[in-house]
């Protein structure tokens, strides 16, 4: 790329409001202002722009008018409006609430950050107890949405303990009245018609893992019996999504989805991964990179690759995705999605990890199977190390103390762009976020360093690649259309608990019994 | 016996005092002061780990200072 | 830690950076002027799990800081990496002191709705166990002081109290 060189252009400060700038290609800036809103320029633009040489009455005044980058017409009305909508999450308390029901696992995945146990170690199961606890301080959430998420270990080892949260929790939300749902990340292989039959009737959400084409996905997801790790995740994958169309659901909108754990095994495979994704049915594709807890750490040397590999990959998937859209396949993938959606419709989606300040003990919590209550999953995992910095207390403390924990207040600090080197001047930050158990684990404190830091070269990577396309988009409207598709969130309401319905049973439910319906004797 | 100078203006006293204890099964201290120092000779009680005990010693003072928000003001 | 011993980088001035070669440790000497000390402090304790760090103010106006690998190193190279290392974070603590100062209202701000927000009001039983005779919060913006106070105006009752003062002066001259 030819650097634009700021010396020769000689800046003048005076008619431009408050903005950021980033060179994309040769000749398209990117210019970006307090509230999000953007342009592209030509390189020519740019120098007008930042010369304070724009014509009035010209085109380009017109585009840098209309969204806010003049200071003699800047619209602050309009421009904290939108702050507000970008910020629209600060208000309400945490949404997702993480329960890990048991570190007992089936499989033994080569990057796996949830520090699994083995079979035997019942020990590590979540008490009734424990989760009735959990489930009085998630339902105290100040937020009127509420997301119960199992997750492990592999939550159905634990099915006893998910039917009791589901059926606690939905006996106390009649009083209560939050909008409830359910979600489970499960591996699959231990799913059965009578557990599938419980989980669809009370509406829970199932999300899977598929590391890519079977041999991969195999490879670094091992079932100790010889059984067939990817089989047994397409099979329920297809029964499920049979299911949902039994039941009269629309299948283009609900669907099981899957996960991707990107490894150095996957980076060369990027067309195959997608091709299986779109062949399981899955509309979506979250193309994570690997992170650095639990085993991930201790394999680090097998599965790690320079971020600019994994940004190779993401690129070259990305534009296989679009494609496969213009010829009329459904599949989006997921990061672009987070980021096309604060882009083009000024609106936060509230992902958790990618959010300013980020979510950790205002967004979520994670409740441990042994009662402890941590700021977020990564947290919970760091203390699986004997490292208990995230840690807020237990599910024997009240709500407001666990959330008012100095631990949270810092989180919060440390993950406030508007206090972070790099950020401060960074184009993408009205659009972007850190992760500060992430940074603490990696950088050696819960604030990191930006420019050295792996989420932030993703995040900076993806934002490139889709600033690249939407200035190719100015000459290719399809395009624009499906990433404007990518950001159309359709709401799943089936998923929402109905507070006034009765709890579906499955087997081995306890019915209670009204009195008042007692039959009158004769 | 190893001498270190822990400069008023960047050590905390109650820092010292508080890490003097704490390592006490460790190593032998004492204790004394300049205008500018904090002077604590250490002789450890373990030869072979000696390098250890003086540099963890030295560092656990710098982490109790720094949480304490630093030195005292003067 | 000795200064017997000093060596240097190729490509670090070494009134900067120089390598004790009796101990194996750096000694990177800093001016106050553009890192102050909480950046000192915040660089100095990330290294504090792989090194023994020891700073010191052998004038005024700087500071120096020693850092001892805690496995031992013997190559240059990784002695150069640590003093690297160093330098990049003692840089964004620096610059991290400036911007949170700068930006302050607006961090506190956004904390303080974030956190109103995900903890919500107190119970009555949260207000009994709380504790009134706590010393109130910073109060950047003044909005606790009276006009009187920011300005220097007297209260009106200052004001008349003086007056009567004057009167009786007047009346007694």
């Amino acid at each position: 790329m030819n650097p634009i060189n700021l010396a020769k252009i000689k800046p003048r400060p005076g008619s431009q409001a408050f903005f950021r700038w980033r060179q994309i290609d040769d000749d398209v800036v990117l210019i970006t202002n307090l509230e999000g809103n953007w342009l592209l320029l030509s390189r020519d633009e740019f120098t007008s722009f930042a010369r304070g040489e724009v014509e009035p009455g010209s085109e380009l005044h017109t585009r840098l008018d209309d969204k806010n980058f003049l200071r003699a017409t800047y619209d602050i009305q309009a421009a904290s409006e939108r702050v507000k909508a970008r910020k629209h999450f600060v208000h309400n308390g945490p949404l997702l609430h993480v329960m890990v029901v048991t570190l007992r696992c089936n499989e033994t995945c080569v990057y796996c950050h949830a520090s699994r146990a083995n079979m035997d170690a019942v020990e590590t199961d979540m008490s009734a107890e424990t989760a009735r606890k959990a489930v009085d301080i998630a339902l105290a959430s100040t937020n009127g949405f509420v997301t119960i998420e199992f997750q492990g270990g592999e939550p159905l080892v634990n099915f006893p303990i998910v039917k009791e949260i589901i059926e606690y929790a939905t006996e106390r939300n009649k009083e209560i009245g939050k909008r409830l749902e359910f979600t489970m990340v499960s591996n699959f292989a231990l799913l059965d018609e009578d557990k599938l039959e419980y989980l669809l009737a009370n509406k829970v959400q199932m999300c899977t893992s598929i590391d890519g084409p079977e041999e991969l996905h195999n490879a670094q997801r091992k079932l100790p019996q010889t059984h067939n790790a990817f089989q047994a995740a397409a099979k329920w994958i297809k029964r499920v999504n049979e299911a949902y169309g039994e039941m009269g659901l629309e299948t283009n909108l609900y669907h099981v989805e899957a996960l991707l754990t990107t490894t150095k095994a996957t980076l060369d495979k990027w067309k195959e991964v997608v091709d299986t994704y779109v062949g399981l049915g899955c509309k979506t594709i979250f193309l994570r990179p690997v992170d650095p807890f639990g085993f991930a750490e201790r394999a680090r040397l097998r599965l790690e690759y320079p971020r600019s590999k994994y940004l190779e990959f993401y690129r070259n998937a990305v534009d296989y995705m679009i494609e496969l859209n213009r010829e009329g396949v459904e599949i989006l993938e997921r990061y672009a999605a987070i980021f096309l959606t604060k882009i083009l419709r000024g609106e936060d989606p509230n992902f958790l990890d990618n959010r300013n300040p980020a979510g950790a003990g205002i967004g979520q919590i994670a409740y441990s199977y042994d009662g402890n209550v941590y700021t977020c999953d990564e947290g919970r995992m760091l203390a699986a190390t004997q490292d208990d910095t995230f840690l807020l207390g237990t599910v024997d403390d009240g709500y407001r103390k666990l959330v008012g924990h100095e631990t949270v207040r810092a989180m919060t600090i440390a993950t406030n762009l508007d206090q972070q080197p790099d950020c401060v001047n960074c184009a993408y930050q009205p659009y972007c976020g850190t992760n500060a158990a992430y940074n603490y684990k990696a950088q050696g404190s819960i604030f990191g360093r930006m420019r050295d830091n792996n989420v932030c070269a993703v995040h900076k990577g993806i934002q490139d690649y889709l600033f690249e396309k939407l200035a190719a988009a100015k000459d290719d409207p399809e395009l624009l259309e499906i990433f404007e598709r990518w950001t159309t969130i359709r709401p799943r309401d089936h998923f929402v608990q109905d507070p006034n319905a009765e709890t579906a049973a499955g087997e081995g439910t306890v019915e209670t019994v009204d009195a008042s319906e007692e039959p009158a004797e004769a | 016996m190893t001498e270190l100078r822990f400069h008023r203006e960047l050590y905390s006293g109650e820092a010292i005092d508080e890490a003097v204890k704490t390592w006490s099964n460790f190593a032998e201290f004492s204790l004394s002061e300049t205008p500018e120092h904090w002077v604590v000779e250490v002789t450890p009680k373990h030869e072979a780990a000696a390098r250890q005990i003086i540099g963890e010693f030295g560092n656990y003072v710098l982490g109790l200072t720094v949480d304490r928000g630093g030195a005292e003001a003067s | 830690m000795s200064t017997d011993n000093q060596t240097s980088f190729s490509d670090i001035p070494e009134a900067v950076a120089s390598v004790s070669a009796t101990d194996r440790s750096v000694s990177i000497n800093l001016d106050a002027e553009v890192y102050p000390l909480q950046a000192v402090y915040g660089a100095a304790y990330i290294f504090l799990d792989r090194c023994f760090v020891f700073i010191d103010r052998p004038a005024e106006g700087s500071y120096r800081v020693t850092l001892s690998a805690k496995q031992a190193v013997e190559e240059s190279e990784a002695l150069r990496a640590l003093v690297g290392e160093f330098a990049n974070e003692l840089l964004s603590c620096a610059w991290r002191h400036q911007i949170t100062q700068d930006n302050r209202v607006a961090i506190e701000t956004v904390t303080v709705q974030a956190i109103a927000g995900a903890m919500g009001e107190p119970s009555l039983d949260d207000l009994a166990d709380f504790d009134f005779t706590d010393e109130a919060l910073d109060d950047p913006l003044g909005i606790a002081q009276s006009w009187e106070e920011k300005h220097g105006r007297k209260s009106p009752g200052e004001d008349k109290a003086e007056g009567d003062a004057a009167t009786s002066e007047e009346a007694s001259a």
